[in-house]
């Protein structure tokens, strides 16, 4: 079972790289922001795969809550600064 | 100055999410001695939610909940109960932040002290985390007003 876990997170980190490719190389800045974002969504899968491979879910779910709540935080205020400054 | 923003979606989003962030954020600070977490984690968490208080509903309504006055006095207040609980220590006879020696004034046993003690510092530390990340969200965001309008806020 572990083994299909870590299949499981080398696709999540695969899939990491596509979205880092849009973050980096976006046309517009509003590409680069909606990469930024899943990027942070698949490493919240990332965190919470490696407590089950570790058995420490219990430790791992705390801090991939925290993970979700600042990405969700860190995505408004990108687009608060992005409307205040006029470029979209 | 930020400004109440306009859209409906995130203005929902953040009152129903700020009461489950400011739990979640006690919830680390009580647990930092089992799990991950612990004072300095639970104040950034706790001040995440006055970031997306503000961002979402302007400064003004901000202000209202936690002005820089009020982050001045909080911050202090942490470092006091920091200082002032490894002091205690001191005095009691042990060394600075040496736990156990608390036992004699609260009637435990220096085990239960211990676990006490630190959840006391812990919320020192949460306090002051939490009041100086307010402060420097309050100074990131008022920079572009003018220099009089700033020193007013002050």
């Amino acid at each position: 079972m572990t083994q299909f876990f870590v299949i499981i997170g080398v696709g999540m980190c695969v899939l990491v790289l596509l979205c880092l490719y849009r973050a980096t190389f976006g046309p517009t800045i509003l590409n680069r922001a909606a990469g930024i974002s899943a990027i942070g969504t698949k490493t919240l899968i990332i965190l919470l795969l490696m407590g089950v491979i570790y058995d420490r879910i219990d430790m791992f779910i705390d801090i991939s809550m925290v993970y979700a709540l600042l990405n969700f935080i860190g995505t408004v205020v990108l687009a608060k600064y992005l409307e205040r400054s006029g470029e979209v | 100055m930020i400004q109440e923003s306009d859209d409906v979606i995130v203005k929902a989003v953040a009152r129903l999410l700020v009461p489950f962030i400011v739990v979640y954020a006690l919830y680390v600070v009580m647990h930092g001695h089992y799990s991950p977490g612990g004072g300095f984690q639970g104040g950034v968490i706790l001040a995440a939610s006055f970031v997306l208080l503000g961002v979402s509903h302007g400064l003004e309504k901000t202000r209202r909940r936690m002005s820089e006055k009020a982050a001045r006095v909080v911050s202090s207040i942490g470092v006091l109960l920091y200082g002032g609980i490894g002091a205690l220590c001191l005095i009691l006879g042990g060394n600075y932040l040496d736990y156990a020696k608390l036992g004699k004034i609260l009637r435990v046993t220096p085990a239960e002290a211990r676990s006490l003690g630190i959840l006391g510092v812990e919320i020192g530390v949460a306090l002051a985390v939490m009041a100086v990340m307010c402060t420097v969200f309050f100074a990131i965001f008022t920079a572009e007003e003018s220099p009089e309008d700033y020193r007013s806020v002050e």
